[in-house]
């Protein structure tokens, strides 16, 4: 019995905390909510088309260049004993929604070049 | 467009308008990212209205939370594949500890600051607590008390029984009365 008033009195306050920061949400966030929302609608007008087909050639081409680089280079670090890249780790990261990851590793790279620099200019 | 056709785009709006903050936060409270909580949302907006449209208004919430739910469970598996990518790479893992509950809120209304203190700590530690269960407990509670649906609707969005909502449920609530327990 006090289990139960015990849960549900933890159940009532995780909602009120919840729901407050629900209202707490800053008019900023507010505004990309009501731009999703109306860009969802906009689907209701749109004819059903197959985009992801025009992306499959430049994912084959970042696959085979992605692989490429990994079979020349081999792991940069310490890959950690249970972390083995696979085959099917490469296939989800370049599904077509995933070619952001491409981008991601000319920024680290881009990264890794400024630091370089300026430890040479430390240095 | 018809008239059916507009009332249909307004009972949608009015839903996504119903859903969409505590949706937003219930994928923020996943994912510890507001601006990926947002893409998220905004992606089951887009495939709940071009796939389940013509579906009754009463089936759009389970559905809606499932598309959600599929999207956060495959943003946590790609950013688990990512960041073995970037070791491989050489590149490390992105950090996850930069977080900020407090400073992701507004200036609240009303409170004075020890009372808005306590609230955001609060919040944090439900928040850290919750994010902390595996998986299928945190989208149990999450659905079920910060989304308000019932074990039926709860079992369509997770794509599991009753029985095992019941089940994940209450294993959550358990959890987290233990964890928070001090603090409540």
């Amino acid at each position: 019995m006090t289990d139960t008033r015990n849960n549900e009195q933890l159940e009532q306050q995780a909602k009120v905390l919840f729901d407050s920061s629900v209202e707490e949400l800053d008019a900023a966030t507010l505004s990309r909510l009501n731009q999703g929302r109306h860009k969802a609608l906009e689907e209701l007008r749109r004819p059903a088309v197959v985009t992801w087909g025009r992306w499959a050639p430049v994912a084959g081409v970042a696959a085979a260049a992605v692989v490429a680089v990994v079979m020349i280079n081999g792991p940069a670090g310490e890959v950690p004993a249970n972390g083995a890249v696979t085959v099917t780790d490469f296939e989800m990261l370049l599904e077509a929604d995933s070619l952001e990851m491409l981008e991601d590793l000319e920024f680290y790279s881009l990264l890794d070049a400024v630091d370089a620099e300026a430890q040479g200019n430390v240095g | 467009m018809g008239a059916d056709a507009l009332q249909r785009e307004q009972q949608l709006n009015r839903f996504l308008a119903e859903v969409e903050r505590r949706a937003l936060r219930i994928a923020e409270i996943a994912v510890r990212d507001r601006d990926e909580a947002l893409d998220l949302v905004q992606e089951a907006m887009i495939k709940l209205v071009r796939n389940y449209s013509d579906r009754a208004g009463d089936e759009w919430a389970p559905l809606f939370y499932r598309i959600l739910q599929n999207g956060i469970r495959d943003w946590h598996r790609r950013q688990k594949v990512r960041n073995r990518v970037m070791v491989w790479f050489g590149k490390g893992a992105a950090a996850d500890d930069d977080y900020d509950v407090t400073a992701q809120a507004p200036d609240p209304a009303g409170r004075t600051p020890e009372a808005q203190l306590q609230a955001d700590e609060a919040l944090r530690r439900l928040e850290d607590t919750v994010h902390e269960l595996p998986a299928r407990q945190r989208e149990a509670f999450m659905l079920r008390t910060f989304e308000g649906l019932d074990v039926a609707g709860t079992a369509v969005a997770m794509g599991c029984s009753a029985g095992s909502v019941k089940t994940h449920y209450s294993r959550a609530v358990h959890t987290l009365r233990e964890k928070l327990g001090d603090h409540w």
